[in-house]
């Protein structure tokens, strides 16, 4: 008897003096928690390639990968709806987007924004405790961070103009905060303010193929910078980051004979690319699905082949290699970039990982020529658009010939030239835009041409009166954001 | 045999408290008892002698033999001899100075007569805290087994369900295994947890599964399946409903306590029942869909209609009706109806066998049962094993030992679909109700001969899987088993310190429970080519959890007197749960047959390999006093402490009052006078505070975790969550007062009350702006009101010697309202400027489940009828005289209406539908719910029961109507759309068809009705063969009976079931039907029979 009381009291007085808080302290084995990470270099890289991988892999929602393309295709000319086209995406083909559209939801856009913050917040601190680590290394790092978080504000202020800018990361929920947007010129400052920090912070190479074509090197930082000038009308800042990468003698454009295709886009990471998203065996890209089943979203324009790699009528064998089997399938009028590996060999769905090239060398010419020609360097331009057309074997039917200080004619030959050259890489539609909205929408008409060549005759008038208001161009808040954010005002023309 | 039973006992009884050491095993020494028992035909074997000390605690003991005879070393001859047989009086005998004993024994006559024992029952809020029922503070309602017994339940929330004021219970869906949402009080949180914290024998019952078992979210599906507890153990349940009485559970109780004790034995000589019940279950009509005739006229009139340009039928050949094309004219000129091809009659069998009794110091009630359905949906099924073994040990006057042992196998059959229990998006039956109904279950090959494979093309212009498929195949071919082991030994010490006044116990719960699912999608059921890694998917996924909850009480009941009495409790309690998972997925392996994922197969699917550890933690400490005067004012107050692992350590502990008091008034003097026909009034009032945690663990720390792929090679971690450090305990503050009349001979018995319940610092998952970087976090979100009153009345009209006539009514009201919401949560929800959304708005003391949307006024006839029009009812005429078409959302969409558009009422009669025109449409809370039911018992064998539950109010979309007459896209319709507008100058209520355009189905009144119902739950009539009748089938008790379940539903509600489970994220909740199929019709037979 005296025995169990005791231990009873034994049981009791234990229970007491344990230490409850002690007992109460569990921490997660799923993942590692914030106060034991950012401690090694290793857990640094791990944490800054989690930004490319955010481009490709996301929790819910839309992938950044597949908005690039939706944001840069579906408005422009070249694109038609497969029967797989949902009525969202018909109403960007239409013209007729609302706020409710889920193309518009930035949200895994600002998730990548969010862990490039998360880097250059913690990151440095890595320092402190991992004596390994170089300064050199760290900024590279950081200089990885900056430069993928500027590229994405620069997606969302070519898309959206005004947006939320948040350059500190959310961490806890002390971080939460209702922001107001911001002026795209200030969004465009701060991305130019990232890419000059990177540009000094960045790795010339990895040593490794892979690495310098899948990660920031300095001449992403240099590609983009040059991409953003343009943007801005800096035509020579755009030429003088061009000509950095031009200089370098690092890359060249492929010969355009048979292996071009498998080169540049079947096996990727060719001499040419300069920044592409890396997709392999374990995370797939998510344009097969897009492209290829019998209900596929998007099929080629009809009049792709015909108006813009021309067809020669006498000798059907003579094609510009970029268009038949490149760009289009002929047969169903598949888009095909994204689905061969090479021009008669398709890809199956578990081989779907062709990269997403964000630039290449081709690119960085065509930007330069453009910025050539608004900086009175004509010739310099036609050389460039010469260059590019020898090596994609276009045919004479889709030659120019303006005159170097036409401006107007240049213009046009150079967007149809990136058309051909850029078909259904996500650029159509912000080459149309950049060209358009130049000198104050001076060339209003490349818009309007457009919207009359993908536009349905049935919506083609009410998408021309809208393309009037320059803030069509841009596309509408999602309607949860305006819900979420009270601060947050919807873009002037969905109010 | 009944030594061996004993040792039994005494040995499962050592091992749970090991290292005990019983004193009455050293029989060495001590002076030696001869004797010998005989009644009068003789010497008596088997007869347990034994000796006991003072506090009847056993020191030896032995069994007489052959003979009669028995000899044993006893330790102290001042201690007591006692000789015991079952069937004969028990003798107690002193020892002294003697040695030899002639023991006597007489035939025990209470054991062979009924004996009626009259006692007031005393209710346990669990906690350890015994009280007269009468002199309860709180609300609490107890639910006894007979009225559990009839009901074809099979587990114990479809037993309780509409039988309890206050309590309402939802069903998710007829299917085996399939739960139910229990709701006490309407929604106190609204982070999705509305389930009550379950006491099984004093004990919280954890019933959480990992989230991310078999690769998906776990549901009320587990829920149920994890509360296999056999109804027919279940010696009671109650619930717990007022703040004052769930204070004393803390934490989890926020959202009401359901306490559920299990059976034991009883003294007396051993009793086995066996019950049978056997079930058919019938899937009641669904709604009338389109046969393949109609459904091939209605497609490409939607296509057409829409620029009126013909559907390509050389791309879609499943409108060609080309006779030379045999493969598509035979497999798409079918009228297949799939829902019936999935269904059959279900049925359940039902056995249970339970074994009781006991003498003065062991008690035992074992039970076993088997229970096997098959679901009414081809492929479904359920398979379960219960055992149960509760032991009580008297060692002494001052201890007991008692031991429940529970053990359950349960293998459940779902049919596959994204979610693991087969419910959720492209589920069976949900693909059957959108399958094209022209499409054949079977294949015609190219010759047009039919063959036995099933006809599943990759894809076809209805899409591919998951979107659809065949049924049919899938629910045939595909596997999704479930297998689960739980075993939860209970092991519990009393201790009386101080005889009487101080009490102890210790109670100790382990809780072990095994699962695993196995899934398998072969290629026949979807047509999938192999490239696809949903060809031949196979997972498996295990997860095992390992519980202990311990309780340690100490009960202090002094004797003061007659005028004043008190009891204390202190009670220590602690809670540890961890949970792993793991799991393989593989798919491509190279036949149907080879369904396991280590058949060699493609690997590198995602989720390919998965696992992971939770563990949660708590710890709370309570002080409860109950203090009575003069049997009239009775106080109760308790102190509740609790400390979570799911919080950092700033906010980790939590501190909880709750006071509440009666006053019996009918013992007041002054009220002797109404004494003749008034047996109890009494009074009750309360007031408690109890914390919530939330519902995840490790909240509070910001996680790196790592990607499921690498970028180049190399391995990515990313930020997975928000740290949470403001995160607060969420409170309920409930406020309750009632009153209990008991008159004319307890013939009426009328229970009211009326409660408020606060519940402060909501959690609520609030959507984030993106631009936070992650789409949602949990927050404290705001204060939310729960207040209502509820009436219980139990009478008995009727009572005479042949007929006696009992009726029970019950009825709730429940009001909820927001009272305060926190600057970053949506008001807003949902949007009306697409189709099938409704506008649901959050307004301060307003109640949750608003939505708004537009009015339905019919069909435009022609276009005439498209002309807008002004508040005059005369034509809007633009400035160049021409008249205004009727348009949508200008100028943002500027869609102009067409002849056989949905017209929606022009509120504001500008021309334009947009916004402006958007009114209050409902609210999903119903007004009242509630139950009642007669029940007639004649010559007290024969009795007739029947029950009704009903709601009243509260609107609900009938989401199926949405969805059935939309004719936007190539989904089967119901065939109401046969009556759609197809020609000019048609006056009808239902739009035209169009593909995938225009805005027929916007959220509007159309769709939305009142969800008023009364539902015929059960009626069972059960006879009771008398005791002669009884005795002659070798039975004591016997009786046969009959049940029929949800006969009938009285509503005006349109759709299939209006008892719908209110659903949506956070506070923008509505109730939305998407039913396609009434509930269960269930027929039981059932036995029960005790020896």
């Amino acid at each position: 008897m005296r025995k169990i009381a005791t231990i009873l009291l034994l049981i009791l007085v234990s229970a007491g003096n344990y230490s409850c808080n002690k007992y109460l302290d569990l921490k997660p084995n799923d993942g590692i928690i914030r106060d034991i990470f950012w401690q090694s270099k290793e857990q640094l890289q791990a944490a800054t390639l989690g930004c490319y991988n955010a481009m490709e892999d996301v929790p819910s929602g839309k992938t950044p990968a597949e908005l690039f393309f939706v944001w840069g295709e579906l408005r422009a000319d070249m694109i038609s709806p497969g029967l797989g086209m949902g009525a969202e995406e018909l109403s960007f083909v239409n013209y007729n987007i609302l706020s409710t559209n889920t193309f518009a939801d930035w949200r895994n856009i600002y998730r990548v924004i969010n862990i490039c913050n998360t880097v250059i917040d913690f990151g440095p601190n890595v320092k402190n405790i991992d004596a390994t680590l170089s300064t050199a290394e760290l900024n590279g790092y950081l200089a990885e961070a900056l430069t993928v978080r500027a590229m994405m504000y620069f997606y969302l202020v070519r898309t959206f103009g005004d947006v939320p800018m948040k350059i500190k990361a959310t961490a806890t929920d002390a971080d939460i905060t209702n922001i107001a947007k911001t002026p795209k010129a200030d969004v465009l400052k701060q991305i130019v303010a990232d890419l000059k920090l990177a540009e000094g912070y960045a790795v010339e190479t990895y040593n490794n193929n892979t690495f310098d074509k899948g990660r920031v090197t300095k001449y992403t930082v240099y590609a983009v910078e040059a991409d953003v000038y343009l943007w801005l009308d800096d035509y020579a800042n755009c030429i003088a980051a061009a000509d950095k990468i031009i200089n370098s003698n690092k890359f060249a454009l492929v010969p355009g004979n048979s292996a071009w295709f498998n080169t540049v886009f079947g096996n990727g990471n060719s001499v040419e690319g300069i920044f592409e998203l890396q997709f392999d065996q374990q995370i797939l890209n998510p344009y097969y699905a897009m492209f290829t089943t019998s209900k596929r979203r998007y099929i080629a324009a009809n009049n792709v082949l015909s108006d813009i790699y021309t067809i020669d009528p006498q000798k059907a064998e003579n094609i510009d290699i970029r268009g038949i089997d490149a760009a289009v399938r002929p047969s169903d009028q598949s888009i095909y970039k994204y689905l061969g590996l090479s021009d008669d060999v398709a890809r199956t769905q578990d081989g779907s990982y062709a990269h997403w090239i964000f630039y290449r060398y081709a690119d960085i010419l065509l930007l330069k020529a453009e910025a050539c020609i608004n900086s009175g360097r004509g010739q310099d331009a036609l050389d460039i658009i010469s260059q590019i057309r020898q090596r994609g074997h276009a045919l004479s039917f889709s030659e120019e010939s303006p005159l170097p200080d036409d401006v107007a004619g240049l213009t046009d030959y150079l967007v149809k030239e990136r058309a051909r050259e850029f078909a259904y890489e996500g650029k159509r539609w912000y080459d149309l835009l950049r060209n358009a909205k130049r000198n104050n929408y001076a060339r209003m008409d490349i818009l309007r041409e457009a919207v009359l060549n993908s536009v349905p005759p049935s919506v083609q008038q009410s998408a021309l009166n809208k393309l009037k208001d320059p803030n069509s161009h841009y596309l509408p808040i999602f309607y949860t954001e305006i819900q979420n954010d009270p601060l947050l005002i919807q873009n002037p023309f969905y109010k | 045999m009944r030594r061996n039973l004993y040792i039994l006992l005494i040995c499962a009884v050592a091992v749970c408290v090991g290292g005990i050491q019983l004193s009455w095993a050293q029989t060495t020494g001590g002076v030696l008892i001869k004797g010998r028992v005989t009644d009068k035909a003789g010497p008596l074997v088997g007869a347990t002698v034994i000796e006991q000390d003072k506090d009847n605690r056993t020191i030896i003991g032995v069994a007489t033999d052959i003979d009669g005879n028995f000899a044993l070393h006893i330790s102290d001859v001042t201690h007591k001899l006692v000789v015991s047989l079952i069937s004969y009086e028990t003798q107690s005998l002193t020892i002294g100075p003697k040695r030899t004993f002639e023991v006597f024994m007489k035939p025990n006559s209470r054991d062979l007569n009924e004996v009626i024992v009259k006692a007031r029952p005393q209710v346990n809020n669990g906690s350890g805290l015994l009280i007269d029922d009468r002199d309860r503070t709180t609300s609490t309602l107890t639910l006894n087994a007979k009225d559990v017994e009839e009901l074809q339940a099979t587990t114990i929330d479809q037993a309780i369900q509409g039988r309890l004021p206050g309590v309402d219970i939802v069903s998710n869906s007829g299917d085996p295994g399939a739960g139910m949402s229990i709701k006490i009080r309407g929604t106190a949180t609204i982070n999705g947890a509305t389930n009550p914290l379950i006491v099984l024998d004093g004990v919280p019952f954890e019933t959480t599964v990992p989230s991310d078992f078999n690769f998906s979210t776990a549901d009320n599906n587990q829920y149920a399946d994890l509360l296999s507890i056999a109804p027919s153990d279940i010696k009671d349940i109650s619930i717990l409903k007022d703040a004052a009485a769930t204070a004393v559970w803390g934490s989890r109780a926020a959202n009401g306590v359901l306490i559920i004790n299990t059976k034991r034995g009883v003294k007396g000589a051993p009793t086995i029942s066996y019950t049978f019940k056997g079930t058919s279950t019938e899937q009641p009509g669904s709604i009338p869909l389109l046969n393949g005739d109609q459904y091939t006229t209605l497609i490409p009139e939607m296509v057409m209609n829409v620029n009126g340009l013909p559907l390509n039928m050389f791309n879609v050949k499943e409108f060609q009706f080309d006779p030379q094309d045999l493969y598509y004219y035979n497999n798409y000129t079918q009228n297949t109806d799939w829902i019936k091809a999935i269904s059959r009659t279900g049925s359940v069998y039902d056995n249970n066998l339970s074994l009781s009794g006991g003498g003065d110091k062991a008690r035992y009630f074992a039970s076993v049962g088997y229970n096997t359905q098959t679901g009414t949906t081809i492929g479904t099924g359920l398979q379960r094993l219960n055992t149960r073994l509760n032991l009580d040990y008297i060692v002494s006057d001052r201890i007991r030992f008692t031991t429940y042992v529970a053990y359950a196998h349960s293998n459940t059959l779902y049919n596959y679909s994204a979610s693991a229990n087969g419910t959720g998006n492209g589920n069976v039956r949900g693909v059957a109700a959108i399958r094209a109904p022209n499409s054949s279950i079977y294949a015609y090959n190219e010759y047009g001969i039919l063959t036995p494979n099933y006809f599943t093309p990759a894809s076809d212009v209805q899409g591919q899987y998951p979107g659809t498929y065949n049924p049919v195949a899938l629910a045939n071919t595909a596997l999704n088993e479930a297998v689960n082991d739980r075993i939860t030994p209970h092991f519990s010490l009393q201790y009386n310190i101080v005889k009487g006044i101080l009490n102890a116990t210790g109670d100790v719960v382990f809780d072990i429970s095994n699962g695993r699912q196995h899934r398998f999608l072969p290629q026949q059921a979807t047509g999938r080519p192999f490239t696809e890694t949903t060809v031949n998917q196979t997972s498996v996924s295990d997860y095992d959890s390992y519980n202990v909850s311990t309780k340690a009480n100490l009960v202090y009941t002094p004797d003061l007197g007659d005028k004043n009495s008190f009891s204390g409790l202190v009670s220590l309690q602690s809670n540890d749960s961890k949970s792993v998972t793991q799991g393989q997925r593989s798919s491509n392996t190279a036949s149907d047959e080879l369904q396991d994922p280590l058949s060699p197969g493609r690997s590198n699917v995602a989720g390919a390999l998965l696992s992971s550890t939770t563990q949660a933690r708590s710890v709370s400490a309570l002080i409860n006093g109950q203090y009575k005067f003069l049997d009239r004012y009775i106080v109760n107050v308790a102190l509740r402490g609790d400390g979570s692992s799911r919080f950092g350590s700033n906010k980790r502990y939590g501190l909880f009052p709750a006071i509440s008091g009666r006053w019996r008034a009918s013992g007041e003097p002054f009220m002797k006078k109404f004494s003749k026909w008034m047996d109890d009034l009494s009074f009750r009032g309360g007031y408690g505070v109890s914390g919530s945690a939330p519902r995840s663990d490790y909240l509070f720390f910001g996680k790196y975790s790592p990607s499921d792929n690498t970028y180049a090679g190399a391995p990515t971690v990313y930020p997975s969550n928000i740290q949470l450090d403001n995160l607060r305990w969420e409170t309920l503050q409930g406020i309750d007062a009632g009153f209990n009349l008991i008159m004319f001979n307890n013939r009426l018995n009328i229970d009211f009350g009326v409660y408020r319940n606060r519940t402060k610092d909501l959690f609520s998952t609030v959507n984030l702006a993106a631009y936070n970087g992650f789409s949602s976090v949990l927050i404290n979100a705001g204060t939310l009101d729960n207040q209502g009153y509820e009436l219980n009345i139990i009478s008995t009209p009727i009572r005479t010697k042949n007929i006696v006539v009992d009726f029970a009514f019950n009825i709730a009201n429940n009001v909820n309202a927001l009272r305060s919401v926190n600057p970053n949560y949506p008001v807003q929800s949902g949007n009306t400027n697409t189709n099938g959304s409704y506008l649901g708005l959050l307004q301060i003391n307003n109640p949750l489940g608003s939505f708004y949307g537009y009015r339905y006024k019919g069909v435009y006839k022609d276009a005439d009828a498209t002309i807008a029009r002004g508040a005059s009812g005369n034509k809007l005429i633009s400035p160049d005289g021409t008249p205004v078409q009727m348009r949508f959302n200008y100028p943002a969409v500027d869609y102009k209406f067409q002849p056989g558009d949905a017209m929606y009422e022009d509120v504001n009669h500008d021309g334009n539908i947009n916004f402006q025109d958007v009114v209050y449409l409902g609210n999903s809370n119903p007004k009242f719910t509630g139950g009642f039911g007669p029940s007639i018992t004649w010559h007290g064998n024969f009795k007739l029961q029947a029950f009704f539950n009903f709601r009243t109010g509260g609107q609900i979309v009938n989401g199926t109507e949405m969805s059935t007459t939309s004719m936007y896209g190539f989904n089967n319709q119901s065939t109401a759309v046969l009556r759609r507008w197809r020609r000019p100058g048609d006056v009808t209520d239902i739009p035209r068809a169009l593909y995938r355009s225009g805005y027929n189905w916007l959220g509007s009144d159309r769709y939305v009705e009142n969800g008023t119902y009364l539902r015929f739950r059960s009626i069972t009539a059960r006879y009771n063969f008398n005791r002669a009748l009884a005795a002659k089938l070798k039975t004591k008790n016997l009786s046969v009976y009959f049940t029929a379940e949800n006969l009938l539903t009285f509503t005006n509600y349109t759709g299939q079931d209006p008892e719908v489970a209110v659903r949506g994220e956070g506070i923008n909740q509505m109730a939305i039907d998407n039913s396609t199929t009434p509930p269960l019709k269930q027929f039981t037979l059932g036995l029960s029979a005790t020896f």
